[in-house]
């Protein structure tokens, strides 16, 4: 798919495949959209057990989160059992978008 | 144990039943339904097949099982096993579907070049699959045993006995697995009785999903006062563990995904998870219902289970909220036909997985090369025998509760697959010596935190058996990384096909 495209500027380290340091181009673009998903994700997920790792008043983890209401929910339920899929529905769904333009871009340039 | 049910007994005959004459029909009609399939079940179609190929004893009976012990805890399973979804999304299927494997020891043949990689990576398909299927027939044993009033070890071998007739006869019958179909039976199974409960008891029924906060308050307010607190039943690093394990094995389970790989269109497929995690929430959204209304049960009923009983009757707290709510008994069987309608699915698509791992990838590579498809059929049918019995032997006294030992199968292959998958797709320098070295110190990490866990203290505080990929994944990784480094780069022709083909726009 991309051989057209690439063949008009391959050098030796045209296909050095490498997360941290992608191609230029539709590589690098869709790897900065994977990092910033992966930071989305991570900070929702685990950011907010941290987060009531600091806030805790006893150890078993009460604190002003916990005793907060949301839906009629302790927030940290909320959060955790419900908000939290939403949330990766529309990670999935925003990731989708940006490959969906990232295609089409690439795709008209061949 | 009580007596024989018959309504739940005629239920479960008639699902079974009717699930086998359903893929009959879609087998009889495969032409059509192929020729149009990717326009005809549409995205919407995908994703319902994706969550009901998914959806084990685990996700129906598992989780809520998990809930009424431990509480807060079993979020890490619900977030676990859909946050898995981003993370294989983002990261992998897209280039595994360009990649054109999509089981692992094809993906590991094709990408490493070994058939050393390709057979350890055989080996470790059929432990994932002996380890899940155990969970799965303990599901089926406790419901069984439910529903024909038997003890663990009979329900256990009849449970045995009706999944290797289903599963011959489905093969003789040629019936195809309707997935939509079954999704729909499950998530109505699940869904229909809980409102059910929750008019009963008197809470928002309408969407119980969102009305159960009520009843927790009531559950912290009553004189038990059972406690909301995060980490009342495990600290916040055994959470995060367990939620990352999950997460990354779910990455690692590159079969969960197989619809996303044989629908025509790519772009379709991408959309298709979209949906496919919407309608595994839907069951995960409910489980925590279940449980929390089997204890608000408990409690009108005044009589609340000693801890011992109370996990005997955790992993069937599903049904058992049903009957302590005092609904009828064709309702409660209801679920329970669901149940083992989820336990079979998953209970055959592994046992196929994990035949055909051992009787293509180990059978006909190394051992008989020169064995045609007949008898390598054969030799896979003899094989899902041998595995269904297999797992018997392991589900006669499993000391855990059904989600723990699925989350065990889930440690072993976010510490052998996931990091081979991952680097193999992400970086083109990682060749078959560090694939290799990765899978053994996975297979080594997963084993020791499993058997060495009960004796070491050290081991079982930072490995515990369901976590251990929060510290094994990122290690193995640094191992293929190590050794991959030290030793010659694996093939150019390959690098080449990764960078300009599996990356490509």
């Amino acid at each position: 798919m991309a051989s057209e495209q690439d063949s008009t500027r391959r050098d030796d380290n045209d296909y050095r495949v490498n997360f941290f340091r992608p191609r230029p181009g539709f590589m690098r673009q869709k790897v900065r959209y994977t990092w910033i998903l992966l930071i989305l994700w991570a900070f929702f997920t685990f950011g907010f057990q941290f987060l009531l790792v600091l806030m805790q008043d006893t150890p078993a983890g009460d604190s002003l989160i916990t005793n907060t209401a949301i839906f009629g929910f302790p927030l940290h339920y909320w959060f955790s059992g419900q908000f939290l899929i939403i949330w990766f529905i529309l990670l999935c769904f925003l990731f989708n978008v940006f490959v969906d333009n990232l295609t089409k871009i690439y795709r008209k340039r061949n | 144990m009580e007596g024989f049910k018959l309504a739940p007994a005629l239920l479960l005959v008639g699902t079974l039943g009717l699930s086998l004459l359903v893929g009959m029909a879609s087998r009889t009609r495969k032409g059509e339904y192929y020729l149009v399939s990717g326009r005809s079940i549409g995205r919407m179609g995908i994703g319902a097949a994706i969550a009901s190929n998914w959806m084990s004893a685990a996700s129906f009976l598992g989780i809520a099982g998990i809930f009424y012990l431990q509480g807060y805890m079993a979020f890490a399973y619900v977030v676990g096993w859909t946050g898995g979804y981003v993370l294989l999304l983002i990261l992998m299927a897209t280039q595994l579907r360009r990649f054109g494997k999509y089981t692992a020891p094809e993906f590991v043949d094709a990408r490493y070049d070994s058939p050393v990689a390709r057979c350890v990576s055989a080996v470790i398909t059929i432990l994932i699959t002996l380890i899940y299927c155990t969970a799965q027939y303990k599901g089926i044993a406790l419901v069984f045993s439910w529903i024909f009033g038997l003890d663990y070890t009979p329900a256990l071998f009849l449970g045995t006995a009706v999944v290797i007739c289903y599963l011959v006869l489905s093969g003789t019958l040629g019936a195809s697995r309707n997935q939509q179909f079954q999704y729909g039976i499950l998530i109505l199974s699940f869904l229909v009785p809980l409102m059910f409960i929750a008019k009963q008891l008197d809470y928002f029924w309408v969407f119980p999903q969102l009305g159960y906060g009520q009843a927790l308050r009531d559950l912290a307010n009553s004189p038990q006062g059972t406690s909301l607190a995060p980490w009342s039943s495990g600290t916040p690093y055994q959470w995060i563990a367990l939620c990352f394990t999950l997460m990354v094995g779910t990455a690692g389970l590159p079969h969960v995904l197989s619809r996303f790989y044989t629908v025509p269109n790519l772009r379709d497929a991408r959309w298709s998870v979209v949906w496919g995690i919407f309608f595994i929430g839907l069951l995960y959204w409910s489980a925590p219902v279940y449980a929390t209304l089997a204890r608000i049960s408990e409690e009108i009923n005044g009589a609340t289970l000693n801890p011992e009983a109370a996990r005997a009757m955790a992993d069937i707290i599903v049904i058992k909220a049903s009957e302590w709510a005092g609904l009828p008994s064709w309702l409660t069987g209801i679920i329970s036909a669901g149940a083992i309608v989820a336990a079979f699915s998953t209970v055959t698509g592994l046992l196929i997985t994990g035949a055909g791992a051992f009787s293509y990838d180990i059978y006909y590579r190394l051992i008989n090369p020169a064995a045609n498809a007949k008898k390598r059929i054969a030799v896979a049918k003899g094989a899902t025998l041998v595995l269904a019995l297999l797992v018997v032997a392991l589900a006669v006294n499993p000391p855990w509760l059904i989600a723990q030992i699925t989350a065990v199968a889930f440690a072993l292959a976010g510490n052998t697959l996931f990091p081979v998958f991952l680097l193999g797709i992400w970086w083109d320098r990682t060749n078959k010596y560090g694939a290799i070295a990765g899978m053994a110190t996975g297979l080594v990490i997963t084993f020791c935190a499993l058997l060495l866990g009960p004796s070491v203290p050290l081991i079982d505080t930072l490995l515990p058996a369901t976590s251990s990929a929060l510290l094994g994944a990122p290690l193995v990784i640094l191992v293929i990384i190590v050794v991959s480094l030290l030793t010659p780069p694996p093939p150019e022709h390959i690098r080449r096909f990764l960078a300009e083909e599996v990356h490509g726009p």
